[in-house]
């Protein structure tokens, strides 16, 4: 595949020699700061963390651990040139979790061998240094120029054995909550109650789910207990709902037929009554026909309207796993993997061949139509997928937050994560690929999603609470192995693993049915309430911030008035396109449609102008309401990169003091000095005419903003601060180092390997 | 004077715009108008019947007819009535419930072509070719057959009126607004800004009357040693006497921008003490550093074909001290042709399986991004290099000015507010002779003229790409970049017609027409960006990557209708911004309301009674 020879040699400068002069040992004893549950495996000493882009210069000497937990650098230098990176509770600000290791190779430049190391190998030479590729894109480079050998070889093999644990029970989350929640003495140590203090529902118990029925108004429907403790399907929760109409024991009886026993669930309801369903196939093609009519039959029961049902084949019009993971693959090649330069002229037609834009736009464009299914036609719609558990996932999440604004604020986005992907039984370990068993399972399905949300904030900023900060930073918590939110494929896995685990630790779990792993909307686990600031948006225009005293500010509602469609930014001259929907042509196309109310709409895409687009078309052209249903554009050139989730760390592509950050910056200090006013009309109101107010008013305390940014005197020019950047609030600095791969016979090898995909074929070469 | 007549069969009517003649009041009429610069309002159209001798910015209508089919790209056939002066065509659907409007003004419309004869239907129809990145297709009943020769005849005549002898719409249009947009710009006030003249610089009036150079404004700034004399000379070993002179000075450094066009050095490698003494001493005006860097901004290629013409570049032997750097831009025909393979890709429609290839193909990105790159690599030898840079290309119109002001918008925040962007344009295209006129062809119905190209369209789609990536280092906003563009092809103001300052004074613009800067400033808030943050010594360096470059989806794509204007940040930053003041206004009335109070009951201290202005730390 690539030629190496035994004459191979390094190209490399020689680096070593000139540090030679300058190797700094640290004085004072460097160690790896813990936590509970955590140990020590490895350690070597007199490690350098490569910073710098060109030179050494700038690099940190330290110590590089290896716990059951991360990869830890630990060094009293301080980062060069320094720009701002949000810090993880959980975390160093040099520490890599295993989990998040994607791929480690070991380079021995003298000997111009290199090495991809997986779990239980042996490595034949001792290496002069260490690349971590980073499921969130980082890469890390350390030298052991100045380091034992037997040590430095010792900690590369314990990274690549521990980042590739074999049994879900290994994963560091089990350690730390078993520790951190009931100590030795079995009882609870100071850990944060797991979801008790969090205002959103995880839908874990019936209650849960019928006060989501009774937001929704979805009267013909109830709460299904059947699957209590798992007993007649793994993989759906205890408790789901279902038509009315259809009784328990029916549901027991239709059971066996469908794949996995995964039998419908509903996921939400429209207030014209319709609703929306997912569920599996089913596997038996006899019962097939008899089934569907009864599933159809009660969902349009349960309709106001008794409107009809249509169904959706996701597998049928959406890339499957295996296609989402390798576009995946291939943009994260093009973003981080590739020399920047190189990849500048091609750019455009290699974000295209990856077809990972295409793949996020598919995925917008199908739960647009069932949105328009569901909005426009007022009947109902099934979700179909073989398992039920990946596609529909996105899908229905998708269609709620199009059409239901509560998942558009904080909680409910949450809340709509917990539903649709938590208890619906997404495989995160598998898709994950934590344990790295199976790499055709791995698929980036929950990334994709978060795209695709993104993609929605990047057309209307306003409209969400949460900003792309929260979903990056979301996404980076895959990788963080300790919250039940991704640790498992299914609620009964955890409570399986939990006994195992308990049992075998003897932790008695008394009442609870499995260990208290804390959700990831925990965010206290992560981070200081300051820091969650940054997933406010000051822009969002929710039901809350529409509210001033009396009415005298009204609401921001979009109104024909301030936002004039399509027109705003545009010389009314140029008001090209002013139309209605109910024009002549779709009367004269209403009788086309009679044939497409099939159960499958796969085939409206034939028709010119399909209903679908000309209820879009027709939504567009009228104002917003952010309150309201929310297409996203979809043609192609409305879709962006993420550049702060793919671009982040490669120092290229930031903008110093530049970026939509900047824009943020200034939003949120006014933000902050609306709400600080509003406090301070709160305390004026709050005071009765006796009682002056003692506490000083014009100073409300700050903690309680929610804003990151804080506002500053309206008497000084605010200034973007220095260290904002199109990566805020991430850095490049230290976590993106590519300098002895790129433009070097080094780099050839690799790309030529496609480190990212054949790691097999690399690994038996190397040697 | 926008004239209503109209001499031809069905339908007769010579009304004046009412836009107008409803005005009462001198102040309201400039605010009315200025907010429809050329949009009438339909009704007026269908109402107004009568002529009325008040007639201001009234427009002569040549056409009205009915039962017209515009074959929309998006929705199909409408049908409805064409309305044609000699400034605008204006399209209304009555069928349909808002009405559907199509208003164009006719400098827009690049060529007009009959489509076909007579179709198996009975209808002929007709297309227009627009500059803004539109065609537009009408048809109507073959019966009325002279009427579409009519109609076709007046578009020829009317959207070509260069090529009819006939002045551009700009000379007719009266309308009057508060400001005289032509004073925007004073060459001697700008230098002046600049800190010029100062000891190593002076200000020549050499070609007070274009006699050294007939496409370079009156005022030049040049080294303070070379006299006059010399500049003649210097001219001679110029293409078109465009010799280098000053277009910006570091205030700290000194560190000088300067603009010229390609030495005359031919196949033989002509030299010029002259010239080579006035380089040095360009760079001798720069004490900070002892090297010169010379952009020629075409490809090293094109610029060595050049010599064949008799022009060429700087050779580094003879230029001591000085590097030349080729930047790779291309010329304004392979511009052209990446436009035009663009709209190809974006109008009507957008092929939705290889919208990035196809994108890719047109080169439209990466020739921004060549341009981009040059003005960033001449701002960071200016800024972080303190060397001053010299700027050339063949004539020194075309590429040199996007080049030169690009950087200049980086390395002076004056130039990002609106008023120093309009200082800009006057400057370093207007004033240097960048050629309106033949690059967009006001007037002239010879649409393949090998002269058009969208090199000004460029620049402001770099600038645009700038502000994307610094949302808050501008003053401006979007629909300013854009309502710049519009009214370069609408010939309703006199700011983009002729090519040189000196056709412009023989013209007696200034006088006859009207200046867009008028219609601007005359309504800031529209323009504005509330974002807006005035960092004075901040120097923009965009990261110039296809990573973050982006087609201007808001210019380019904005006539499909299945695209919604990104919700606008700035619109909820203005919104944040009233509700504010309203929440300051209620909280300083309650403070009164408690002073008074407390005041009243007992004289008790620590009242709130200073100011409720937050001060709070930063973070």
């Amino acid at each position: 595949m690539f030629p190496l020879k035994p004459t191979f040699k390094s190209y490399l400068l020689p680096v070593q020699t000139d540090l030679k002069k300058t190797p700094q040992p640290p004085i004072k004893k460097l160690e790896a700061k813990l936590l509970p549950g955590e140990i020590v495996v490895n350690e070597v000493s007199f490690v350098r963390k490569c910073i710098g882009a060109d030179s050494s210069h700038g690099d940190l000497w330290g110590k590089l651990i290896c716990t059951n937990f991360k990869v830890s650098f630990i060094t009293h230098d301080a980062l060069p040139k320094q720009r701002f990176q949000v810090a993880n509770r959980l975390l160093g600000e040099h520490d890599v979790p295993l989990a998040c290791v994607e791929q480690v190779v070991t380079v021995n430049d003298a000997k111009g061998k290199q090495k991809v190391l997986c779990s239980n190998q042996k490595l034949k030479f001792n290496p002069t240094e260490l690349i971590l590729y980073c499921k969130d894109f980082r890469i890390i480079r350390f030298r052991f120029d100045e380091a034992g050998p037997q040590s430095a070889k010792k900690v590369c093999l314990a990274i690549a054995h521990y980042s590739h644990p074999a049994d879900p029970q290994l994963l560091f989350g089990f350690e730390y909550v078993g520790k951190q929640n009931y100590g030795s003495l079995g009882e609870r140590v100071n850990g944060v109650d797991p979801g008790g203090g969090l205002q959103m529902p995880l839908f874990d118990r019936p209650s849960e789910w019928d006060r989501e029925i009774k937001r929704t108004g979805a009267a013909e429907w109830r709460v299904c207990s059947i699957n209590e403790g798992y007993v007649v399907s793994s993989s759906l929760p205890e408790y789901f709902v279902v038509p009315v109409s259809l009784a328990d024991q029916d549901l027991k009886q239709y059971l066996c037929f469908f794949t996995a026993h995964r039998i419908p669930l509903w996921c939400w309801n429209h207030p014209n009554g319709s609703a929306l369903v997912r569920m599996a196939s089913i596997s038996d093609p006899l019962q097939q026909r008899k089934l569907d009519q009864r599933i159809c039959s009660a969902i349009t029961k349960s309709h106001p309207q008794r409107s009809d049902v249509l169904k959706s084949d996701l597998d049928k019009n959406l890339p499957n796993i295996q296609d989402i993971q390798a576009a995946f693959v291939k943009v994260r090649q093009i973003c981080v993997i590739e020399p920047f330069e190189e990849s500048e002229e091609k750019w455009l037609s290699s974000m295209e061949s990856s077809r990972w834009l295409e793949y996020v736009r598919s995925f917008l464009k199908h739960s647009a139509e069932v949105v328009y299914l569901l909005e426009g036609k007022h009947v109902s719609v099934i979700l179909q997928e073989e398992e039920d558990r990946d596609l529909s996932c996105v899908v229905s999440s998708l269609v709620q937050l199009m059409l239901d604004p509560h998942f558009r604020s904080l909680t409910g986005f949450q809340s709509l994560v917990q539903k649709e992907w938590v208890m619906a039984g997404h495989r995160f370990l598998d898709r994950c690929n934590h344990l790295k068993k199976n790499n055709k399972e791995e698929s980036p399905l929950f990334q994709l999603f978060l795209d695709c949300v993104w993609q929605i904030i990047n057309q209307y900023p306003a409209a969400f609470e949460f900003t792309e900060t929260y979903l990056t930073v979301l996404s980076d918590s895959m990788w963080i192995p300790v919250f039940s939110t991704f640790l498992f494929n299914c609620s009964q896995q955890r409570t399986e693993n939990s006994m195992d685990f308990a049992k075998s630790k003897c932790i008695p779990l008394g009442e609870e049915k499995a260990l208290r792993f804390p959700p990831v909307w925990d965010w206290s686990q992560q981070f200081t309430s300051k820091d969650q600031a940054l997933f406010n948006n000051p822009m969002y225009v929710g039901k809350g911030a529409t509210c001033v005293q009396n009415g005298t500010v009204k609401s921001f509602r979009r109104t024909k008035k301030n936002y004039s469609s399509t027109l705003r930014g545009m010389p009314s001259s140029l008001r090209n396109i002013l139309m209605d929907g109910h024009d002549s042509l779709t009367l004269t196309r209403r009788n086309s449609l009679v044939p497409w109310l099939k159960p499958d709409f796969s085939q409206i895409r034939e028709v010119v102008e399909s209903p679908t687009e000309r209820f879009f078309r027709d939504w567009v052209s009228r104002p917003a309401d952010l309150q309201g249903m929310l297409i996203p554009q979809l043609l192609p050139s409305h879709l962006a990169l993420w550049r702060l989730y793919f671009l982040r760390w490669v120092p290229e592509a930031s903008i110093p003091k530049g970026g939509s950050v900047t824009a943020y910056h200034k939003l949120s200090q006014l933000a902050d000095e609306v709400e600080m006013l509003q406090s301070q009309l709160r305390q004026y109101k709050g005071a009765t005419p006796a009682s002056t107010p003692t506490s000083n008013p014009s100073t409300p305390s700050s903690d309680h903003s929610r804003m990151y940014f804080k506002a500053v005197s309206t008497h000084e020019p605010s200034s973007t601060p220095e260290y904002l950047s199109s990566s805020f609030p991430f850095s490049p600095v230290g976590n993106m180092c590519r300098r002895s791969i790129l433009g070097t016979p080094l780099s050839k090898f690799l790309n030529g390997a496609k480190i990212w995909l054949s790691t097999e074929t690399l690994a038996n070469e190397a040697l | 004077m926008e004239l209503f007549l109209t001499a031809h069969y069905p339908i007769v009517h010579v009304f004046c715009n009412s836009v107008d003649s409803t005005s009462t009041s001198r102040s309201d009429r400039s605010t009315h108008a200025a907010k429809t610069p050329y949009a009438m309002s339909s009704d007026n159209v269908s109402t107004s019947t009568e002529f009325s001798p008040e007639l201001r910015v009234g427009t002569w209508l040549f056409t009205y007819t009915k039962d017209v089919t515009y074959i929309c790209p998006y929705i199909g056939a409408l049908r409805g009535t064409l309305t044609v002066t000699n400034y605008r065509l204006f399209f209304r659907c009555m069928d349909r419930e808002p009405a559907f409007v199509l208003d164009l003004p006719l400098g827009v419309v690049s060529r007009v072509e009959k489509i076909g004869g007579a179709s198996s239907r009975g209808e002929v129809s007709y297309g227009l070719v627009c500059k803004d990145i539109r065609n537009l297709r009408f048809a109507h009943k073959q019966m009325e057959d002279s009427l579409r020769k009519s109609i076709f005849e007046i578009l020829m005549k009317f959207a070509f009126p260069v090529s009819n002898g006939l002045p551009t719409f700009a000379f007719e249009y009266g309308q009057v607004y508060p400001e005289n947009g032509w004073k925007v710009y004073d060459a001697q006030v700008e230098y002046k800004r600049q800190g010029l003249p100062n000891e190593s610089w002076r200000i020549t009036k050499v070609n007070d009357h274009y006699e050294v150079c007939d496409t370079y404004p009156s005022n030049l700034v040049v080294p303070v040693n070379i006299p006059d004399e010399e500049l003649k000379r210097v001219a001679a070993f110029r293409a078109k006497g465009r010799i280098p002179v000053l277009s910006w000075i570091h205030p700290e450094s000194q560190a000088t921008v300067t603009r010229c066009s390609q030495p005359m050095v031919g196949v033989n490698g002509k030299r010029s003490k002259d010239d080579e003494k006035y380089l040095q001493a360009i760079m001798d005006a720069n004490a900070q550093s002892h090297k010169l860097f010379i952009f020629d901004a075409r490809p090293s290629v094109n610029a060595a074909a050049n010599k064949m013409k008799g022009g060429g570049y700087e050779s580094e032997d003879a230029y001591q001290n000085a590097e030349l750097v080729f930047l790779d831009i291309h010329n304004i025909h392979v511009m052209r042709e990446s436009l035009r393979k663009l709209k190809e890709v974006v109008y009507p429609n957008i092929e939705e399986s290889h919208w990035l290839s196809n994108l890719e193909s047109t080169h439209w990105l990466e020739h921004i991004k060549l341009i981009l790159a040059g003005a960033l690599r001449i701002a960071d030898k200016v800024e972080s290099g303190k060397t001053s840079v010299v700027v050339h290309c063949s004539d020194g119109w075309d590429r040199t000015a996007q080049l030169t002001s690009l950087a200049m918008l980086m390395l002076d925040g004056h130039y990002r507010t609106i008023r120093g962007f309009q200082v800009l344009l006057e400057k370093e295209w207007l004033s240097f002779g960048h050629r309106f006129q033949l690059r967009i062809g006001h007037g002239d119905k010879n649409h393949t003229d090998a002269d058009r190209s969208p090199v000004f369209l460029q620049f402001i789609d770099c600038v645009w790409q700038i502000t994307r990536q610094f949302p808050a280092a501008f003053e401006f906003n979007e629909y300013f970049l854009v309502t710049i563009l519009d009214h370069m092809y609408s010939c309703l103001f006199g700011t983009f017609m002729c090519n040189s300052e000196q056709q412009r004074v023989k013209e007696e613009l200034p006088k006859k027409t009207v200046s867009l800067w008028a219609y601007i400033n005359s309504q800031l808030e529209e323009f504005t960006n509330p974002l807006y943050v005035n960092y004075s010594n901040h120097v923009l360096f965009p990261v110039v990557s296809m990573r973050h470059l982006e087609l201007w989806v808001g210019y380019y794509i904005r006539w499909n209708p299945r695209m919604r204007p990104q919700e606008p940040v700035h619109q909820r930053y203005k919104e944040l911004l009233a509700k504010r003041a309203e929440l300051q206004k209620r909280v300083e009335e309650l403070q009164r309301d408690v002073t008074n109070r407390s005041a009243s009951s007992s004289e008790r201290a620590g009242s709130p009674t200073r100011s409720i202005t937050p001060v709070q730390t930063f973070v």
